[in-house]
């Protein structure tokens, strides 16, 4: 499983209740449509922690950065590449 | 009597045109860029047959175009009905259907109201955003920009419907005049004593009563405000106020709780701030004192109020904070409040009773429901479903409500709402909704669902609450149990489910 696909897995699961990989775009916005809320991102950003063994400090939490499953990503292969 | 709110926009953008009335990200407008554009959206609202008293829909997220609507709609004499932007369809029919709108206009990819609309037979209209504000609401469509715009509405005109219901029975819309606005606009402004000089960033949706008054406020004087979307980000909130010099902060108990636990307070400066005002759900004490300490320079107002008073009934002098620590405050200015017993006689000093309100503020009625009206609305009082005690100083203290509302953030959800949803599913023989205590929102959203046979998994009942409700209806918690608590006459005991969520989950 690629890394997109693992977070997009996530954000099915908890936030989406689904497994239909078609309920999210790329560029579906998070936070506008009300999928991820204040509590949700905690969850999320957890996860990308956990997984990766990364520590998102907090000026990176940002809808820069979170805002989408494609933004995620990015951030990720900025944070990695390193 | 208080001018209209939009006929006070007139009077504002002629003493300060060039001062910045909102802005958003990079985009900016002035006084006389709203009183321009919100002109322009009357005439185009009048391209589309929009006349007087004709019901307006909308449904966008806050925006510096969400503002315009407002005061391009009252412009042009018509009746706002601000619509939750994160609603979906099977809310969004109903309201259209009721209120009779006559046009919906929606953010572009808001796409349940669409539906919704095409589905009750509503026209549509999406505004172009554009990078400056002051191009706001499209072109005029080939619309005589020179011809006359309509006579200000009168005070007893109404200015807007809001929703406070779901899906469940008839909807309940406060109907709220240009007078009840601009009454409570003027109290407001007497206790928070803004002018010109102020400015406040807000992230709280103008189709909440709450988030519409802290708009109406600044507009009113030639204030400012700076628009956030969200509080997911909380410490994005705390940067905006000490990078715009905010002098003034407005959010509900979770609001502050995210920004005391996320917000970074201690690595910006704050000092500009000279009030903060909480309303949307009682604050607990011990959350408001953490609050007055994290801004010591801030005023704090804790206030209370309802969208059938158009916002605020009482406020809590700052000074009275430590010796009336948990009080809902006194009347603001051109309210009186009553606590009265069942029979309706009034209670005695610390006797609790049902909080009765009067004044200017309070709503002409619910649209088009008049046995809820006159349920509400008795002899020229409202009827605000509140308990509490007033004390010997005349400071109310509420103790909860009568209905089984409950309050998760800034959000208002009714059980019945929920449990109508969940209850669509095969093998649910019966289901109850309440809300749990949380740290963090106040409250948040509980199932209990009795299996009938193959019963749904917590994920499924999950996954059809967010095919069919807002995000912040989805259940956090579902618990399957054996049996509901019910009362002798088989009514559901919300009340005995509360705090069960846990230990059954």
């Amino acid at each position: 499983m690629t890394r997109r696909q693992q977070i997009k897995h996530f954000i099915l699961g908890n936030f989406l209740f689904t497994d239909d990989d078609n309920a999210l775009a790329d560029d579906t916005s998070l936070i506008q449509q009300g999928i991820v809320d204040s509590t949700g991102i905690l969850e999320l950003i957890g996860f990308i922690e956990e997984t990766w063994s990364i520590q998102v400090p907090p000026q990176d939490m940002t809808p820069a950065n979170f805002d989408s499953l494609g933004s995620i990503d990015r951030y990720l292969d900025g944070r990695l590449a390193g | 009597m208080p001018l209209p709110l939009v006929a006070r926009l007139e009077a504002t953008a002629t003493e300060f045109p060039h001062r910045i009335a909102l802005q958003q990200a990079q985009r900016r407008l002035d006084y006389a860029g709203l009183r321009e554009a919100s002109s322009r959206f009357a005439r185009r609202l009048g391209s589309h047959g929009i006349a007087p008293g004709d019901r307006v829909a909308l449904v966008l997220h806050n925006s510096i175009e969400a503002a315009i609507a407002w005061y391009g709609t009252w412009r042009a004499g018509a009746i706002v009905v601000p619509l939750n932007a994160q609603a979906r369809e099977r809310d969004f029919t109903p309201w259209l259907r009721h209120c009779g709108a006559r046009l919906l206009v929606h953010g572009d990819g808001l796409e349940d109201a669409a539906r919704a609309a095409a589905e009750v037979g509503v026209d549509t209209w999406v505004p172009v955003a554009s990078d400056d504000p002051a191009e706001a609401s499209g072109t005029d469509d080939g619309n005589d920009a020179t011809s006359e715009p309509p006579p200000m509405p009168q005070a007893e005109a109404l200015a807007a419907i809001l929703y406070t219901s779901g899906t469940t029975g008839a909807p309940k819309g406060v109907a709220l005049s240009h007078r009840n606005l601009a009454a409570n606009t003027a109290s407001i402004l007497d206790y928070l004593r803004l002018d010109a000089d102020d400015s406040t960033v807000s992230a709280l949706p103008f189709y909440y009563a709450y988030g519409a008054s802290v708009l109406h406020t600044h507009l009113a004087v030639g204030a400012r405000v700076v628009l956030e979307d969200n509080v997911v980000f909380p410490h994005l909130l705390t940067e905006a106020l000490a990078r715009e010099r905010a002098t003034g902060f407005s959010g509900v108990p979770s609001t502050f709780a995210l920004l005391l636990d996320r917000g970074q307070l201690d690595q910006h400066d704050l000092s500009s701030l000279r009030y903060l005002t909480q309303a949307g759900g009682a604050m607990a004490p011990v959350l408001a004192t953490r609050v007055r300490a994290a801004f010591p320079q801030a005023r704090l107002f804790v206030m209370y109020g309802q969208t059938e008073a158009s916002a605020r009934l009482t406020w809590l002098p700052p000074e009275r904070f430590d010796d009336k620590l948990g009080s809902a405050g006194v009347p603001i200015a051109g309210v009186e409040l009553q606590v009265r017993r069942e029979d309706g006689g009034e209670a005695d000093i610390d006797e609790p009773g049902e909080v009765w309100a009067r004044g200017d503020n309070v709503m002409t009625g619910y649209w088009n429901a008049p046995e809820a009206t006159a349920a509400t609305l008795v002899d020229g009082w409202l009827r605000t479903g509140d308990l509490g005690h007033r004390d010997g100083d005349g400071f109310l203290w509420l103790a909860g409500r009568r209905s089984d509302m409950i309050k998760t953030g800034a959000h208002r959800v009714h059980p019945q709402d929920v449990e109508e949803v969940i209850a669509e599913l095969p093998g649910v023989r019966e289901v109850a909704v309440s809300g749990v205590d949380d740290p963090l929102l106040g409250q948040v959203v509980a199932a209990f669902v009795v299996r009938d046979g193959a019963a749904p998994t917590e994920l499924a009942v999950k996954a059809h609450c967010r095919q069919r409700l807002a995000g912040y209806k989805i259940p956090k918690q579902v618990a399957f149990v054996a049996e509901l608590p019910k009362t002798a006459s088989g009514k559901i005991r919300r009340a005995a489910l509360k705090g069960s969520a846990h230990e059954q989950a």
